[in-house]
């Protein structure tokens, strides 16, 4: 059976959406840990996994890679406790400039 | 001649009647493939206006859900809210499918958020704070937005490396593959032209030489 939606975030945030209703949590607390669960993740056919922007940051290779070219899963980033960062670089501007060649500032 | 041509083409009749008939085929496949760039282009745009708006709200209302766990916490102490977030019921049912734009497939996600309200949430009332059901509707209502923001960033994605995949093919046709049969055509063409003319002077000068040998 295909699984759902899983958290992947800092205990705290995981906390929150597990209050929310979402069952599968996964609290990590450094980069190696969070980049081995989301493999884990990915290998168990999460078809949505929700993490915070900062990891997001921090795995943005990897998140790349799961997502590029296949439909599921959907690798959703929200912002964390700290609220939402300023990126460097925010990867869907970046697309949108790749794409349309222009960068389009709203 | 001017550009480079195809390789290992040789001037013959048959090549130019094939070379003509790849040309067109080029041309037809150019223009298709620029049709479905500009489609996919336009969808993308309007999935691009829903996007922004998508990604405020869920920033706002996340603001607001943490807040209240954080007054939550505050009141249990961290452990009690972690206890009580563990025996919440699972309040989010998903159905995911897919449609097709432009033979792009992207998800299309549907979920079902069983309203839990304070009783089937599952956790005690002895020892919660009334924070924590704030804190847990908020993030109910956050999880059902961020979820839709999801498949919207998703589809985008998936149409921007679709879009890029089109230009590249679009801009190889138009600006190699299509020259490069165009310049072999012509030069097939000069080629068989020149043939056509030695031969026609081979033919005069053996006229001629009979010519001179018929009336010596």
């Amino acid at each position: 059976m295909k699984k759902d939606i899983a958290i992947m975030a800092d205990p705290d945030t995981v906390t929150g959406f597990m209050l929310g209703g979402i069952k599968s949590g996964f609290p990590v607390h450094n980069e190696d840990e969070a980049k081995t669960t989301l493999k884990q993740l990915v290998d168990d056919n999460y078809s949505i996994i929700i993490t915070t922007e900062h990891i997001g940051d921090e795995l943005r290779e990897d998140i790349t890679k799961y997502t590029n070219s296949t439909a599921l899963p959907m690798i959703i980033e929200v912002p964390d406790k700290s609220g939402s960062h300023k990126r460097e670089t925010d990867p869907m501007n970046e697309l949108i400039k790749r794409v349309i060649g222009v960068e389009m500032v709203k | 001649m001017a550009g480079d041509k195809l390789d290992g083409v040789n001037p013959t009749r048959m090549e130019l009647l094939n070379l003509k008939d790849r040309a067109k085929l080029s041309t037809k496949g150019h223009s298709l493939l620029k049709e479905k760039r500009d489609a996919l282009i336009k969808e993308f745009f309007e999935i691009l206006d829903r996007v922004q708006g998508s990604r405020d709200e869920v920033e706002k209302k996340l603001a607001i859900a943490y807040a209240e766990l954080n007054k939550a916490q505050v009141d249990m102490g961290d452990m009690a809210v972690k206890r009580a977030a563990l025996s919440v019921r699972e309040s989010i049912e998903l159905d995911i499918s897919s449609r097709s734009i432009m033979g792009v497939s992207v998800p299309v996600v549907k979920s079902k958020a069983t309203h839990n309200d304070l009783i089937s949430r599952g956790y005690g009332f002895a020892g919660t704070s009334a924070n924590l059901d704030i804190a847990a509707k908020e993030f109910e209502e956050s999880i059902k937005i961020i979820i839709e923001l999801g498949e919207i960033e998703k589809t985008i994605i998936m149409l921007a490396q679709e879009i890029e995949a089109t230009k590249r093919r679009v801009n190889a046709l138009e600006h190699v593959m299509i020259p490069r049969i165009n310049n072999t055509i012509s030069f097939i063409e000069m080629r068989l032209e020149e043939m056509e003319r030695e031969q026609f002077v081979q033919l005069k000068v053996i006229k001629r030489n009979m010519d001179a040998r018929d009336s010596e």
